[in-house]
This record gives structure tokens, C-alpha cells and sequence, in this order.
């Protein structure tokens, strides 16, 4: 699975498909105070995306890929 | 994990020409003659990652047959492209309306197959 | 030749004939539109199979095709019979190049101009309308690729554009923004491209975000919810309701195709870099700038571009970077860098310092046309967008390994004894002399060594007998009878070396195990099957027709079913000789009880072998419909160029037979259709004349009575005329006067299958080339079919085909004469009587008897065959008599005795022994012995 859901803390890796966006959702749905580590990500699709802005979960780690970074900051930031 | 793409046309020349090429880059490929048989298999367990259609083929052409895998359980994201000519932008238009992904314009050169797989196909 | 060309090839022949039978069919139901769509999707495939290759002349021909088919499917053009020519013209040619395309690996340059032409016809077709709109079409294509050179002098445009369009470029980040303006000083098109994927976009199989990241020459982008977001409870994941938007510094063509399927959720506006010029940060604090502002003016007028550098720099170093100020200065150092020449936008910047306020870039760039100099490197026409032609593919034209026929040359040593030989006589009995002694010089024992040993000697004794040197056949005799004693080849070989000169024995051996001369018979890999015509390939029903469910066939390769074809063949012997090795087991070692075990071994293997002969026979059947598919194409165009009216019918195209049947039928069939179209259906005139409908009708029609199968061809023209044949045949010399006056009606029309016969009053180009009505005869009875004529005047003449199923396996009789088996293939046999020397009369020095009231001429096998001996007969002085049917007559062939009937499978003629009629074919027997099988027609 791309989605590592720990306790408190969702892990992604590499690719997370628009599969894993409903799991997602439903997690977040119950976890008020959730995490997101996203140092091993390299794509996410944006349904997943979506729900990571609606939500907004503390991001605790952003992505190593600088791309994929800058595009997450100016989504996920609050400005 | 290398992708699946499944490759659906009658003609068996454009088959093998798209799955040499998809092989050689490191694609694991599925066939199907037409779009009877492309849903068997796909109903049968194959889950291809992508799966490329011809439009005009016997018994079930593209068009019925994106309509019929989008009503699949798990195939409502896959993404496919329709292989059409030159001359059939209004073929691409209905193939885009009944959920294809977009399409490839025969004839269908190596590196172009390639390029727009990446495109369409994140983490290929 | 790679094996996708070889794909295509084989695709493309049946793309072929499909177009073809379906032009046919829309002759008679132009309106129907499925055949319509069926033709253009054949058309279609066919040109976009072709586009894989280099084969322009191909590809331009079918596109002329597809479009036209495209036309009058969506009723633009109208269907017509001169259509129909063309394109069948069209798919002749691409037939003729995928001949070529097959023997050489590439198409002619010559074509080309074949290939204009038809094009032109095709296109000629369409309606002036249809014609335009592809014009049109290729036309903005063309326009399209121009505008990838975007003049670069169009800032000021770009400029109003991005103003007006309201851009949110301030939300860009300032280090973006600078890197942009780099770029586009440089000459890069800047342009901002918001992409707003569509709601249900996911169940497309979209990746929005991922597309927008790989928006080539992206420098910065952004997304951001369209609407606020909704309580995560009622959120739906898959609704998108992403915008992205995004910086580009790539030329809009490529940015169009990268967006191409998504091209009506994407618009896209030209940014003038100068629009990015907005400095931004804290308006208040930082040090006093005026002295700053009038130096860089007096900098700027003295053009000291260097000091301004200097001075901006150290006021950057002197203030805090999220200053206003800040962000200017660094705007200028910017456009220091980039471009000092430009003295408007300096002057701006350094204006705007003391203003604090963004330059207001439409005033100060009223009038201002960009200097073409600054932009040494105006982006080349995106090149890399195109859509890539398709490489040639190699195709590696490989020679057919040519089969070595080399035969051993005719050596002095072989002539010096056979004086009477011409060297080509002597040439192949050397051949024949060598392979005999590699078959004696052979160590294995195989239970079957004596029936090797046997027919090596029967080779040899004829050997002796051409060469007339029979003095020496009791020596051979005896060395025989050694040889078997002592159950090795030795004997022989030895007699071998001095009969024909030792030294001769050695060289030609030597020159043997250096070439792929023939080898042993006994031990030889079988000689593959005779290979059918190019075009000739298994196809079974493969018809995208056929029943939707089902297994797929195969398409194998004919190689494959001949080599099964032979392996079973030998498996038959090699199980065969199991009844021998049981026979020795009891006979030799005595053991019974092996022996009985062997047997029942014997029947299992037998079923098994019989099944799977039986299992690839049916593999090897093929519908009739092979042959038949060629004839509406045929009727049409011969009808049309004799100016007649003929309705084609066929009927059980299902029936299926042996492909080598099938495939023999199509010259004799080929030729009946002719002679009907050429001298049996009359033009409409005459039959109006005649009372009969105008249009004349031609009936083909196959069907299976037990182990044969009935062809019929039936038309209703003007028939036979006896008397015309008769007085024809006399007048060539075919009948004499008693004859003419005596014979039927009936036998009179049988005469057109006499040789030389040929009825036509004119030999016209179609079907008459001196050759008749014997040449079908002929073929038919090769493949032990036969042909019966009827016909009635004035309403038509009914040929009737009947060939076997299959003739993989020939059921003989075996025959003894002067000391050698024969089979007789038993199709031809009546029966079998003994008959009292007594009983046999001499009439006019030919042998006859009388059997059950009828007089049977008799000849002996052995005169036939050149054998001096003279029949044999048994113990109460009777002769065997072989009665054969020779078309309606019988003959009785007068051997030595009769065997028992065995099933074999007969292996035609190779080599020096082709030539020779009198044998049908040769098989291998249990014991490894060969068997000759007569061909009684002949001999006789």
C-alpha cells in the first residue's frame, strides 16, 4: 500500500493512486489531530490531494522531491 | 513493479508492433483481438494499469467497450487511450465523452507510444 | 524477414480478399450500411498497419481508400460500380506490393506513380465538398505547426493580454518570477495556463496534477480549490474541483499538445515578462533611498551600467530582503544583467524606486517595439513535437537456404562399366549407387535390417538390369543370401565394391559425406510434402464472421502441419514393425509370452497412432470456400469484359477437404468457370432472343457424399452441342467415321476431355489457349478425383467434380511380380481372380478373357514395367489377375500373386525418380522396406 496509516500518522511512498483517495478520506475523517509524512512520495494523485486540503492535517514531513514539494506548498500552505 | 497495459485491436500486426515496443520498455502486455475479449479478461482478473483500445473492431468495438470497462468495478480510473486515425477526431471526442483518457494517433511510432504512456501513466 | 513484417504480410493478404468479397457483396446491397462500415474498417486497418513500415506508395493508396470509404459511409460520396473498379484496382496493386514486399523486403520505387494515379481516382470520387474539408484539415494543421515561431515581437501584445486577463502573477514567488523574466529576455515565450479539470474527470483515468507537472518548461505552479471546502463528512474525493494554474516558458504548441486531451479545460495567455516586474514586500523602512535615486539616474545617463550594478548591490546588502525595496532592487540588478541596453525599463525601475509603486508598464511601454537584437535566441519551431514518423523497420531480407541438389557427378568409374549409359543416366546411377552403399555401410541392426538389406539388393539388381550387365545378378544373389544370413550389410557392400570399381566406391564416398546428397531411403528424414503456392496459406475459417464465441484458431505455419504430417507418417512404420518384432520373438527367441505382449502393445499404439493421423488430417482440412472466394471477383470481371450478365451463386463454401485437394481444385475449377463465362452463358441479347432471363446464372456448389467431396459448377447457357463436338473431333482426327456415326449423344460431349480438343471457335483471350477440357481432366485425376459432363442444349451444361476427402493416406494392394511388391492404390482396384491359363485367349496378339460374360483385356505388370520375366502362375497353373478400372473400362493386370491391403502414406516421387509416371509414390513398409505404388493409369 502507498498510504502507511500509523497511529496518528499516514506515510506515503512512492505513487498514491486514486484508489487509496476514499481510505484516505475515511481516515482522516476519524483522526482530527492526524499527520502526514510525505518524505517518500513522488506522486500523488490529486483525489488524494483534495482530501489533504479539505482536511488539513499537520504536514510533518514534506516530500524530498522539490517539485513535487513546491507544488504541495502552494496547495496545502494557508496563505 | 513494471505496469500492465493491455492492448486491444483486431489487427494483429498492430498488436505485435505495440507490444514489441512495450515490451522492450520494460511493459508487461495483455492482448485481446476485441472488445468481447478484452472484457473476458478483464472480468477473468487481468487489471492492466492502462489499456489501449483500436476503435473500429468486430463483434465489440472501442467506444462500447470503454463504456463497458468503466462500469467495471475497479476499472472507473484506469486510464485508455483509443488508437484512431488522423481522420477520426469526432471517434476521439465520443471515446473522451464515454471516459477514455485520450487517444493515439495511428501510426503509432515507438517513442511517441512511449512518451504519452508516461504521460497518462504515473510512476511508469 | 522480421517477424512483424511477416505479420503484416499475412494480415494484409486477408485484408485483401475481405475487401475484395465485401465490394462483391455491396454490389448487390449498396445501401446496406454495415457492409459499408465493415469495408471502411478493413480499409482502415490495412492503411494503419502500413503506416508501421515504410511503404509510401502503400500507406498513400490506402488513405486515398479510407477516405473515399470514410466518404460514402457517412453518404457524402455516393457507391458506384466505377468505385467498386477502383478500389478493387486499388487493393490489386497493394496485393502486388505486398508480393514484392514478400520476395524482396521493400515495395519498387517505380510505383510511385501507379500509386499517384490511383490515389487520384480514388479522390476523384469523392464528392468537392468532402475534398476541400481534408484539404482544409491538413491545411490548419499546417498553419497550426507555423505558429510555434511566435514572433518575439510581440511583447506588447502579451503585455495587453496579461494585463487585461487580470493575472494573479503576484502570487507567483519573486525567485519564479525572475528566473521567468531571464528567460523570456532571453527570447523564451512566457505564457500562464490555467487548467481546470473537469468534475468527473477521475473516471476518465485522469491524473490532472500529474499532467500539470510535466508541463514541459514549467516555472512555477500552483493549485487551489475552486469552491471552499465542504465538512470533510460530505466531501467526495473523486468530485475534482482542483484549479491548476502554472507559468510556462514553452512555446504554446507544445503546451497545446501536452494538454491536447484536455485542450477545453485549458486556456492559456501570453505573460510579457514585464508584467512579472512587481516588486513586492513591506513599503516602510530601510534606508533612504533618494541619493540612491539620483545617482542610478546619473549612472543611467552617463551609461555607467556597471556603478548602478555596483550601487544596487550595496543597497541590497544595506536592506532587509522582505522590503518593497528590496524586491526593486533586485529587479534592477535583473535587468542590468539581462538586458543593460534596454534604457526604457531601467529608467522605469529606477523611477518606480522613488516612487515606491510597480512601473506601470502599459504606459511606459506605449509605442515601445522590442528590439529584435536582445533576443538572439528566438525558440526554433518546436520540432520535437511532431509527431515522430515511423522508423523504417529493418527487415532483414534473409536468402532462403537453397536446398543443395547436389548430385554426385558422373564418374568415370560408374561410365567405364556402363558404357551404355548418357552421362545424365550414369550420373544418377552413381547417385543411386552411393546411397545404396550408405546404406549397407550402416551399423545399427534395427529389427527391420533384413527388409533394408532386401530392397537395397532389389535396387541393386535393377541397377544391374539399365546397365545390362544381368551376367552379374547371380553374384549378386549370392552375396544377398549372405547378407542376410549374417544380418549385415557387408556381404553386399563387398559385392558393391567389385562390381562397380572400388576406387569409384571410396571417392564417391568421400564426396557423399561432404555434401547433403541423398541419403538412405530407409533412414531418410521423409521429403516434405510438396510446398503449396505462396498464397496458399492454412487459414481455418478465421473469418472475423465466424461465430463470436469459441476458441480462437490458430494460424500455423504450413511447415509445422507437414512436418506433423510426416512424423505421423513414420510413426505409422515405426509401429508397424512391432508385428515383426513379436513375430521374432516367438519365432527366434521362442518367447510367447513377449510376443503376445508385444501384440497387445501393437493395438494400443495402433489406436493412438490411428487417432492422431486422424486428428491431423483434420487439421489439415480446409473449407472449400479457399477456392471459391476467388470466382466472384473472376465472374465480374471476365462477365463485364465480355459484355455479358451472370449471376454468381455459391453454395457449401463449408464443405471442407484436404488442403492439398483444395488446393488443387482451384486450376480445373478456374478453368470451368472460364469456359462457361467464355462459350456457355450467351450475352443478354441472345438469351432475351432465346426466352431466357437476360442475366445468366452460374452455380457453384460443394458438398461432402461420404469420403469424397462433390463439386458441381451449373450454368444455364446455350450447352453443348453434340453434333458440333462430334464433327469437331472428327475433323481433328479424335473418332473415326464408325465411331462419329455410332456414338451417344452423352459420349459425344465427353469428347471435349480428349486431348487437343478444344471447342472454341475462337481461341479468345480468356480461356481458350489451345488447352481444353483434358487439362481439368488431368488435374482432377491426380488427386484421384474424377469429372462427369452433362449437358442439354439450349439449357446448359453440369459438370460434376468428385474428389476424396483426403488423400494423405492411400488404402493398396499389394502385388507380387518377378520377385518385387507393389502396391496398387485400391481405388482403382475391381477385384481379384484367378484365372486357368486355359481361360486366356490371344486376340489379335493381345491376352483377354472372359469374366462373368465380359471380355477383360489382360497385360502383364511385368511387360508394363520393362520386366523380362514372364507371369507366374500357382501350383494349379492359374494366374492372378488384378482387375483395375480404367475409366469405364476394366483392365486385368496379370502379377505373380496378391497380398494382403495396407494403409500407407504415400510419398511422392523426389529427385531423379519424379520423372517417372509409372509410380504415383513410394512408402515405407513395416519391415523398412520401400514400397513402390503404382500408378496404374499410367502403365497403362
Amino acid at each position: 500500500m502507498a498510504i502507511e496509516y500509523k497511529k496518528n500518522l499516514a506515510v506515503f511512498h512512492d505513487v498514491v493512486s486514486v484508489e487509496e483517495a476514499e481510505a484516505l478520506l475515511e481516515w482522516l475523517q476519524t483522526k482530527r489531530t492526524a499527520k502526514v509524512d510525505l518524505t517518500d512520495c513522488v506522486h500523488l494523485h490529486p483525489a488524494n490531494l483534495q482530501v489533504l486540503m479539505a482536511a488539513k492535517p499537520a504536514i510533518q514531513a514534506w516530500p524530498t522531491d522539490a517539485g513535487l514539494s513546491a507544488w504541495l506548498e502552494s496547495a496545502l500552505v494557508a496563505r | 513493479m513494471s505496469k500492465t497495459i493491455m492492448i486491444v485491436d483486431d489487427s494483429a500486426t498492430m498488436v505485435l508492433s505495440l507490444k514489441s515496443t512495450l515490451e522492450m520498455n520494460g511493459f508487461k502486455v495483455e492482448t485481446a483481438g476485441d472488445g468481447v475479449q478484452a472484457l473476458t479478461k478483464l472480468k477473468g482478473g487481468v487489471k492492466p494499469d492502462l489499456i489501449i483500445t483500436d476503435i473500429n473492431m468486430p463483434n465489440m468495438g472501442g467506444l462500447e467497450l470503454i463504456k463497458n470497462v468503466r462500469a467495471l468495478p475497479g476499472f472507473r480510473f484506469t486510464p485508455i487511450l483509443t488508437l484512431t486515425t488522423e481522420s477520426q477526431a469526432a471517434k476521439r471526442d465520443e471515446g473522451k465523452k464515454l471516459g477514455a483518457t485520450g487517444w493515439l494517433v495511428k501510426p503509432v511510432s515507438g517513442p511517441d507510444l512511449v512518451k504519452v504512456i508516461k504521460q497518462v501513466l504515473p510512476g511508469a | 524477414m522480421n517477424p512483424l513484417l511477416e505479420q503484416f504480410l499475412s494480415e494484409a493478404r486477408d485484408g485483401l480478399q475481405d475487401i475484395g468479397e465485401k465490394l462483391m457483396q455491396l454490389e448487390n446491397a449498396p445501401a446496406d450500411a454495415g457492409l459499408m462500415n465493415e469495408l471502411f474498417r478493413l480499409v482502415h486497418t490495412l492503411k494503419g498497419n502500413s503506416g508501421l513500415f515504410d511503404f509510401p506508395e502503400m500507406t498513400r493508396v490506402l488513405h486515398a481508400g479510407e477516405d473515399l470509404m470514410d466518404a460514402v459511409r457517412n453518404g457524402q460520396a455516393a457507391y458506384s460500380r466505377k468505385l467498386a473498379d477502383r478500389l478493387l484496382d486499388a487493393m490489386d496493386f497493394i496485393g502486388m506490393l505486398c508480393d514484392e514486399i514478400e520476395a524482396d523486403g521493400v515495395t519498387g520505387a517505380a510505383h510511385a506513380s501507379v500509386s499517384v494515379h490511383l490515389v487520384k481516382g480514388l479522390r476523384q470520387l469523392m464528392a468537392r465538398d468532402e475534398v476541400a474539408g481534408i484539404a482544409e484539415r491538413h491545411l490548419a494543421a499546417g498553419i497550426t505547426d507555423d505558429t510555434s515561431a511566435i514572433p518575439a515581437a510581440e511583447t506588447a501584445a502579451s503585455l495587453a493580454a496579461s494585463l487585461a486577463a487580470d493575472l494573479p502573477l503576484a502570487t507567483i514567488p519573486e525567485p519564479a518570477r525572475l528566473e521567468a523574466y531571464r528567460r523570456a529576455s532571453a527570447g523564451e515565450p512566457l505564457h500562464w495556463l490555467l487548467y481546470t479539470p473537469s468534475e468527473q474527470c477521475f473516471y476518465q483515468g485522469d491524473d490532472p496534477f500529474f499532467l500539470a507537472r510535466q508541463t514541459p518548461e514549467l516555472l512555477w505552479g500552483g493549485i487551489e480549490a475552486r469552491t471552499p471546502w465542504p465538512p470533510l463528512a460530505d466531501l467526495d474525493a473523486y468530485c475534482c474541483v482542483l484549479d491548476i494554474h502554472l507559468l510556462s516558458a514553452a512555446p504554446r504548441i507544445l503546451l497545446e499538445e501536452q494538454y491536447r486531451y484536455v485542450a477545453d479545460q485549458m486556456t492559456l495567455t501570453p505573460v510579457s515578462r514585464f508584467a512579472l516586474v512587481l516588486p513586492q514586500g513591506d513599503a516602510n523602512g530601510g534606508p533612504v533611498y533618494d541619493d540612491f535615486v539620483s545617482d542610478a539616474r546619473n549612472l543611467l545617463a552617463a551609461g555607467d551600467l556597471a556603478g548602478l550594478a555596483r550601487n544596487a548591490g550595496t543597497m541590497l546588502e544595506l536592506s532587509s530582503p522582505d522590503l518593497w525595496i528590496a524586491s526593486a532592487l533586485r529587479w534592477l540588478r535583473l535587468v542590468l544583467e539581462t538586458e543593460p541596453e534596454n534604457r526604457v525599463v531601467l529608467d522605469a525601475l529606477v523611477d518606480s524606486l522613488s516612487s515606491l509603486n510597480a512601473p506601470d508598464w502599459t504606459a511606459v511601454l506605449a509605442g515601445w517595439v522590442e528590439p529584435r537584437a536582445t533576443h538572439p535566441a528566438d525558440p526554433p519551431p518546436g520540432h520535437d513535437h511532431r509527431p515522430l514518423t515511423a522508423a523504417p523497420i529493418e527487415s532483414i531480407h534473409e536468402d532462403r537456404p537453397r536446398v543443395d541438389e547436389s548430385q554426385v557427378s558422373g564418374d568415370d568409374g560408374v561410365r567405364s562399366v556402363l558404357p551404355i549409359l548418357t552421362t545424365a543416366e550414369a550420373e544418377a546411377l552413381a547417385a543411386i549407387l552411393a546411397s545404396q552403399r550408405e546404406i549397407l555401410a550402416l551399423t545399427d541392426t534395427p529389427t527391420w535390417l533384413p527388409g533394408r538389406l532386401k530392397a537395397a539388393a532389389a535396387v541393386l539388381s535393377a541397377c544391374l538390369r539399365v546397365s545390362g550387365a544381368t551376367d552379374a545378378r547371380p553374384a549378386l544373389e549370392r552375396a544377398t543370401a549372405t547378407a542376410l544370413a549374417e544380418n549385415t550389410g557387408a556381404a553386399l557392400l563387398a559385392w558393391l565394391d567389385g562390381q562397380f570399381s572400388s576406387s569409384t566406391s571410396s571417392d564417391t564416398r568421400a564426396k557423399e559425406e561432404a555434401s547433403t546428397a541423398p541419403v538412405a531411403i530407409a533412414a531418410d528424414p521423409p521429403q516434405p510434402w510438396p510446398q503449396p503456392e505462396a498464397e496458399s496459406e492454412v487459414k481455418f475459417g478465421r473469418r472475423a464472421e465466424d461465430a463470436i464465441a469459441g476458441p480462437k484458431s490458430l494460424k500455423v505455419d504450413q511447415a509445422k502441419i507437414d512436418r506433423l504430417m510426416n512424423l505421423i507418417g513414420e510413426m505409422v512404420v515405426a509401429k508397424n514393425a512391432l508385428p515383426y518384432l513379436a513375430g521374432r520373438a516367438e519365432t527366434v527367441f521362442g518367447v510367447r509370452e513377449l510376443s503376445r505382449d508385444i501384440k497387445g502393445h501393437h493395438a494400443v499404439i495402433n489406436r493412438i497412432a490411428e487417432e492422431m493421423q486422424d486428428a491431423i488430417m483434420q487439421v489439415r482440412m480446409m473449407p472449400v470456400s479457399f477456392v471459391f472466394q476467388r470466382f466472384p471477383r473472376l465472374v465480374r470481371d471476365i462477365s463485364r469484359k465480355l459484355g455479358k450478365e451472370v449471376n454468381l451463386v455459391l453454395e457449401g463454401e463449408d464443405t471442407e477437404a484436404d488442403k492439398n485437394i483444395i488446393e488443387a481444385l482451384g486450376d480445373p475449377l478456374m478453368h470451368i468457370v472460364r469456359n462457361s463465362l467464355d462459350h456457355g452463358i450467351e450475352s443478354p441479347e441472345i438469351r432475351r432472343a432465346a426466352g431466357k432471363p437476360a442475366a445468366g446464372t452460374l452455380l457453384l456448389r460443394a458438398a461432402q457424399e461420404s469420403d469424397r467431396v462433390v463439386i458441381q459448377i451449373r450454368d444455364d447457357g446455350k450447352g453443348i452441342d453434340p453434333e458440333t463436338i462430334k464433327r469437331k473431333a472428327y475433323a481433328k482426327g479424335l473418332i473415326d467415321e464408325a465411331t462419329l456415326e455410332r456414338i451417344s449423344d452423352q459420349e459425344a460431349v465427353n469428347l471435349v476431355f480428349a486431348a487437343g480438343f478444344s471447342t472454341a471457335e475462337q481461341v479468345s483471350d480468356l480461356s481458350g489457349r489451345g488447352v481444353g477440357m483434358d487439362v481439368v481432366r488431368t488435374a482432377v485425376e491426380k488427386v484421384n478425383g474424377t469429372v462427369a459432363l452433362t449437358s442439354e442444349r439450349g439449357r446448359g451444361t453440369h459438370l460434376s467434380l468428385s474428389v476424396p476427402l483426403s488423400m494423405a493416406v492411400t488404402n493398396v494392394m499389394i502385388v507380387v511380380s518377378d520377385g518385387q511388391l507393389f502396391g496398387v492404390p485400391m481405388d482403382s482396384v475391381v477385384e481379384t481372380v484367378r484365372v486357368p491359363r486355359a481361360a486366356i485367349r490371344t486376340i489379335k496378339r493381345s491376352l483377354a478373357t472372359v469374366l462373368r460374360g465380359r471380355i477383360v483385356p489382360l497385360k502383364s505388370i511385368n511387360a508394363l514395367l520393362g520386366l523380362a520375366a514372364p507371369p507366374r502362375s500357382n501350383a494349379d497353373d492359374e494366374l492372378a489377375v488384378l482387375v483395375v478400372r480404367l475409366g469405364d473400362e476394366s483392365v486385368g493386370l496379370l502379377v505373380d500373386d496378391f497380398r494382403e491391403t495396407l494403409d500407407i502414406i504415400l510419398k511422392p516421387m523426389t529427385g531423379v525418380l519424379s520423372g517417372i509416371p509409372a509410380y504415383a509414390g513410394s512408402a515405407l513398409m513395416g519391415d523398412g522396406s520401400v514400397l513402390m505404388v503404382l500408378n496404374v493409369r499410367e502403365i497403362l
